[in-house]
């Protein structure tokens, strides 16, 4: 999705600055990412190699769930590199003789409190859950004062 | 200024998600390609995270309808972050002109792919003639 601007007939009479251009570039950027929200969604899966991806936390780790259909839990590669965890996956779907792979790839920034050797994923019915454990002393703390 | 804010919310409402036909309940559809053989139609169909209990598939009327429910629910202490996959449950119709025999259609579904196997009525199947 991409927006043309419009050319007055009468642009050539004036050249427009870079502080005449910019109030709009942020409203066109908008207007095509909502283009993309809508438009974006047909065969969202089978053309583009993104794949949905939620994130949660609960108050000692992150969740990261991605939709991942069909794929071989050997062909799934989760991997964090500082501060983004990279899901990346492929899909081998046969017809016939011919086998054919799509490659499916993402990358979720995740906060840099995560403990990174102890991030561990699951794989059922199709989605991809991968908890990080957050670092201790990023998990509120709870200490109880006796009261003489 | 009530009514300025009351714009204000208008300007934060998502658009309005595509719903399939005919369905009364919003619903998604799900991606899928259909193929055809000499004596089947194979349908896959891409669920993620809908169990087999969870996942109706009726024939009626000459409409074929797969409707799957997310089987996942976000646990209590969980706290969304950013959200791109949707709660709706997916929903699928196809029609066809009856000519598939629904009493020999196979269903298969793993990691959240439905593989369907529906067999052509035998009336529809190429026959050579023999010529007397």
């Amino acid at each position: 999705m991409r927006l043309v601007r419009y050319n007055h007939p009468l642009s050539r009479f004036y050249t427009p600055s870079p502080a005449f251009q910019t109030p709009w570039s942020g409203l066109e950027n908008e207007i095509s990412r909502l283009f993309d929200s809508v438009v974006g969604d047909f065969n969202t899966a089978s053309v583009t190699n993104r794949f949905p991806v939620d994130l949660y936390e609960d108050q000692e780790n992150y969740f990261v769930r991605a939709e991942l259909p069909g794929v071989d839990r050997a062909d799934i590669n989760v991997e964090v590199v500082e501060d983004f965890l990279n899901i990346t996956a492929s899909r081998k779907t046969k017809d016939g003789d011919q086998e054919q792979s799509y490659s499916l790839s993402r990358s979720v920034n995740v906060a840099d409190n995560v403990q990174a050797d102890k991030v561990s994923a699951q794989y059922e019915n199709g989605v991809l859950t991968v908890t990080l454990p957050k670092k201790e002393e990023a998990k509120p703390r709870k200490i109880a004062v006796s009261v003489n | 200024m009530p009514l300025f804010n009351s714009l204000i919310s208008n300007f934060n409402r998502t658009p309005a998600s595509r719903q399939s036909e005919q369905s009364s309940s919003p619903s998604r559809r799900p991606v899928y390609d259909v193929k055809e053989t000499d004596d089947a139609w194979g349908v896959t169909v891409h669920l993620p995270g809908v169990t087999k209990e969870n996942l109706s598939i009726t024939d009626e009327d000459g409409t074929l309808k797969i409707r799957g429910e997310r089987s996942w629910k976000q646990p209590a202490g969980w706290t969304n972050l950013y959200r791109e996959s949707s709660e709706l449950p997916f929903q699928l119709e196809l029609d066809h002109d009856n000519a598939i025999d629904a009493e020999k259609a196979v269903a298969e579904l793993n990691d959240g792919v439905l593989r369907l196997s529906l067999p052509k009525a035998e009336s529809r199947k190429p026959r050579k003639i023999a010529i007397a």
